[in-house]
């Protein structure tokens, strides 16, 4: 024993004979251990499901792959004309009522912000729907989900309550419900992605109102604000419009008006758009 | 712990011959399962009592809400999270410089580990359970396991650091085999008849034969090699865990190695104040020495030392630089809001500990245990900074919110860090409170080096200049693992390496819209017209090809003559927004000489939209007379649209994103190689234990 250890290869090569069945039992059972141990994180892996965006892109992949897929009919995103903002809230209330918020859960919030004349603008910031959201890679759980449609709903029943998403957010449009909600005054329904009922403990932002755009209709928000301000708007077939009546060209729109995205440079590639025009700065200084 | 001011023993380690040591070591571990003095008892129920406090402070949390622990909107971490790094923190102390004091060989380490690696076994579980508050639903923390997300920093964190709990379990009990059996065997009667039924069933077989002692040493040496990355990685994990959000100050570059660091400089206090406690408690005097002390004080000063320099290495640059949100942030931290904290930890819990150490005059035992009173609540501190200051930091308006603590934080905090001792109490009640048979090992190394040297004194005092450990003269345990040790530190390296890659894990591909390549050319079938009442007339025709639509509105005055010089409206209608239909304006087009005017949808550069969906489309004109009272006239058209384009274009996927797939089965590959490593040590040492049936050899 004392010689295999030090000569190994000598070892490996005559080993007593006492010693070797006893040996290759040991052995082979760490091999069987070992086997067995690989299998067995093997076998995890493979139940471990994706929940995170590489699992989606591989599926849209693999579904654009296929002839007769259909890949998604809209691309919801939302276009704010600062010029025309008076920072009244009307957008701010409706929402919160619609979504029965507490007074300072403002899924669209109208910060006042400065302007580099040193005059102030309002802006209207709702969930800015990135592409690329930073609070989907972040969750612990997966309790993000992002539609085909490009909107990064959550889900209130699989939420942990680690508020990473919070964090992680560069736009600060996630709110936790710190304690128990504001009594609900419609009829009861079960709480969904889309028309989230806020619930003690979890985390809540703006949907776009997804329960309201399959059936045509606009978020609660857009068709509040009496300025006209807000845009629903659709990158696959290229409308917006606003609360207002107003229907515009999407791309015409955004390149006519020199629109922007806020923190552009992040690439969280968000799918709110702003027209400027009122030497505003967006952007820098996260 | 006891905090109290320990008076400076007399210096009679030296003198103490190494029976008296060795009876010493079983003596004085022994006496913790004597009858508990009332000091015991006042003790424990007071500890009791504080994390009663704590627990019901979670309850009324649960009731209430995270609000009620002072949290808001814009201090969404806080408290919770600088707790569970802090304990978290301290854990790694005790088990790295058990660690490394081992594979280093210094054998002053001898009475020290068992407590170092008690400490590190409690205060990581401790730190894990205070997730808890932190969480605001933790009934769903079992997703974790169910649904994780293999993007998310804090999966791996816990993978992370459930691995390194296991690790530091197996490194705290793998040397109680031989300690148990040296008590079961010689002093049965004192142990008592559970403790007699336990120590038998974890020593059974253990003769202390060499083949024993060599698998235990080469058990140990793996795992002592394995818990130093994977304690670095924790500690990284966690860091990334804030590096990987989007505030300022939090992605820092520094911040991994930085929290490595305060973590192993809050260990080493922690570890000299577990010490001096049970030193005191259990009259440890002879075995824990001044010497003792001084040595991990010296490991203190070189953490304090480096911490400093990576406190404002970390902050340097960014402060320079001044971007907006981490100018803010420093700003805050340095002169504003948080200015007296961050000074006061700057001093107390840098400055003062480094003195403490560095004068010769304080360099004793109430020195060191006053050095590190001061650090771990100034490092608690600092890592309330750290996570206030950027989790209060508002990034759209550039101010800052503000969290208030409440009593329930504070009660759940001081709960947890009454656990500490109260649960150090009762483990050691169950285990030895020293490992004998280290202690007895080394002292039988020396005793043979002593002889063989020919007996040239030992210095007798040690408090010299260097900060390393002094005795190398002891064997390293792990000498026949050689092998082993490089494995483990290349799994070490690897482990590293791929967490470091984490964050190229999975990218989004946004949802792509269809973009039909068919090739062949339609003309647009059906022309519909609709003429208003008015005067003037309009009308339109569509044609659609090529992926193109020409649209062609004809006007005609109320003179029944082509009206030129017109501006005609195209628009098409929009249903998707809801009914009626919406007239979405394509552009204005001047009509030629024959009252013409024509619009190519995608023909030009300022007429950018074309048909996005196919089948039938509705397309329009109209016209608005110049005279006041004149209604605008229009006409409409339906194309069935052949070719269509999605007008959305993706983003281009982000560098690295096809990475993550293979980093993540590269990670789960590593973590269950060190899960079936630790494993496999348990097994080895049961083997060995449960195999060799030769007649006892053992030092007992």
């Amino acid at each position: 024993m004392q010689d295999r250890t030090t000569h190994p290869e000598e070892g490996a090569a005559s080993p007593p004979p006492a010693v070797t069945l006893k040996e290759r039992q040991a052995l082979s059972r760490r091999l069987l251990l070992g086997t067995l141990g690989v299998t067995a994180a093997g076998g995890a892996l493979a139940m471990v499901s994706y929940h995170d965006d590489a699992q989606a892109a591989t599926t849209s992949t693999v579904m654009a792959a296929m002839p007769t897929a259909t890949a998604a009919e809209h691309a919801w995103c939302m276009v704010i004309d600062l010029r025309t903002c008076d920072g009244c809230k009307a957008c701010t209330a409706s929402c919160q009522k619609r979504h029965q918020l507490r007074p300072e859960q403002t899924w669209i919030n109208v910060y006042e912000m400065k302007d580099s004349s040193g005059g102030t603008f309002n802006m209207p910031r709702p969930c800015m729907m990135c592409e690329d959201a930073p609070c989907m890679y972040i969750c612990p759980v997966g309790a993000n989900i992002r539609t085909d449609e490009g909107l990064v709903l959550v889900d209130t029943d699989a939420c942990v309550g680690s508020r990473a998403c919070m964090a992680a957010c560069p736009y600060e449009a996630r709110y936790f419900n710190w304690s128990d909600p504001l009594p609900q005054k419609r009829l009861p329904m079960a709480s969904s992605p889309q028309m989230p009922v806020p619930e003690k403990g979890t985390v809540g932002k703006c949907v776009f109102c997804a329960d309201r755009l399959p059936h045509g209709e606009l978020p609660a928000c857009v068709s509040g604000c009496p300025m006209g301000v807000l845009y629903i708007g659709d990158l696959v077939t290229d409308t917006a419009v606003n609360g207002q009546g107003t229907s515009v060209v999407l791309s015409d729109f955004l390149r006519a008006n020199d629109a922007v995205r806020y923190k552009e440079e992040l690439g969280t590639n968000p799918r709110v758009y702003y027209i400027l025009g009122h030497g505003q700065s967006l952007g820098g200084g996260a | 712990m006891s905090t109290d001011v320990i008076s400076t023993d007399a210096l009679t380690t030296d003198v103490i011959t190494t029976d008296t040591l060795t009876t010493d070591a079983r003596a004085a571990s022994l006496r913790p399962f004597g009858k508990p003095s009332l000091l015991w008892w006042v003790t424990v129920v007071a500890l009791a009592l504080v994390i009663g406090a704590g627990i019901a402070a979670w309850v009324v949390q649960l009731k209430g809400g995270m609000g009620v622990a002072g949290y808001n909107d814009h201090a969404f971490w806080a408290i919770y999270i600088a707790d569970v790094i802090t304990f978290i923190g301290v854990s790694y102390g005790g088990a790295v410089v058990s660690a490394i004091l081992r594979l280093t060989g210094a054998t002053w380490r001898a009475p020290l580990t068992r407590l170092a690696e008690g400490t590190a076994v409690v205060t990581v579980l401790i730190g894990t359970a205070l997730i808890i508050p932190h969480i605001g639903n933790p009934i769903r923390l079992y997703e974790l396991l169910t649904r994780p997300n293999l993007s998310a920093p804090v999966f791996w964190d816990f993978v992370a650091v459930s691995t390194y709990t296991f690790a530091s379990i197996v490194f705290f009990a793998l040397p109680l085999v031989p300690d148990m059996a040296v008590l079961h065997q010689g002093h049965e009667q004192r142990l008592g008849k559970r403790r007699a039924t336990l120590y038998a069933k974890v020593s059974r077989g253990w003769t202390g034969a060499p083949k024993q002692r060599a698998v235990l040493a080469g058990a140990l040496g793996l795992v002592s090699i394995m818990i130093i990355p994977l304690a670095v990685s924790v500690h990284s994990v966690l860091a990334w865990a804030f590096a990987t959000t989007s505030r300022p100050w939090w992605h820092e570059s520094i911040w991994a190695p930085q929290f490595v660091v305060a973590a192993l400089y809050s260990g080493v206090a922690l570890v000299i104040l577990v010490l001096a406690g049970f030193r005191r408690g259990y009259h440890l005097q002879a075995l824990i020495t001044p010497r003792h002390f001084i040595r991990l004080g010296f490991i203190l000063a070189t953490f304090a030392a480096t911490y400093i320099y990576l406190t404002f290495a970390d902050l340097l640059p960014g402060a320079y630089v001044g971007d907006t949100g981490t100018a803010s942030t420093f700003t805050d931290l340095l002169t504003g809001r948080l200015a007296l904290w961050f000074w006061m930890f700057a001093v107390v819990g840098g400055l003062l500990p480094l003195l403490l150490v560095a004068l010769p005059w304080t360099r004793n035992v109430t020195g060191m245990v006053i050095a590190a009173t001061l650090v771990l609540p100034m490092m608690w501190l600092k890592r309330f900074l750290l996570v206030v200051g950027p989790a209060t930091y508002d990034t759209m308006t550039h101010t800052f919110g503000s969290y208030h603590f409440t009593w329930v934080p504070i009660a759940i905090t001081l709960a947890a860090v009454a656990a500490v001792p109260l649960l150090l109490m009762l483990l050691f009640r169950v285990v030895p409170l020293l490992s004998i048979d280290e202690i007895e090992e080394i002292e039988q190394m020396q005793e043979i080096d002593e002889m063989e040297k020919d007996l040239t004194a030992r210095p007798d005092s040690d408090s010299g200049g260097s900060s390393a450990p002094a005795d190398h003269d002891g064997a390293p345990v792990g000498t026949t693992t050689g092998t082993s040790h490089r494995v483990a530190g290349a799994t070490g390296v690897l482990l590293l390496v791929a967490l470091m890659g984490m964050l190229g894990i999975g990218t989004a591909h946004p949802a792509s819209a269809a973009t039909p390549q068919i090739a062949s050319v339609n003309a647009s079938v059906r022309t519909s017209v609709r003429t208003s009442t008015g005067a003037p007339t309009i009308t339109i025709k569509g044609v659609e090809g090529g992926g193109k639509v020409q649209l062609t509105a004809t006007l005609t005055g109320a003179n029944g003559q082509p009206q030129a010089d017109a501006p005609v409206a195209f628009f098409f209608n929009t249903t998707q927004f809801g009914t009626p239909a919406r007239p979405v304006p394509l552009g204005l087009v001047t009509t030629d000489k024959t009252g013409v005017a024509t619009l190519i949808l995608g023909g030009d550069a300022n007429h950018l939209y074309r048909p996005t969906t196919k089948g039938p489309q509705e397309f329009g004109a109209s016209f608005t007379p110049t005279k006041a009272d004149a209604k605008p006239i229009t006409a409409s058209v339906t194309v069935n649209i052949t070719v269509a384009r999605s007008a959305y274009n993706p983003a281009p996927p982000k560098p690295l994103a096809g990475l993550g797939k293979g980093l993540v089965v590269a990670l789960f590959a590593i973590v269950a190689a060190i899960w079936l490593t630790l494993i496999a040590q348990i097994w080895r040492v049961r083997r060995v234990r449960l195999a060799v049936q030769e007649p006892a050899t053992s030092t007992a």
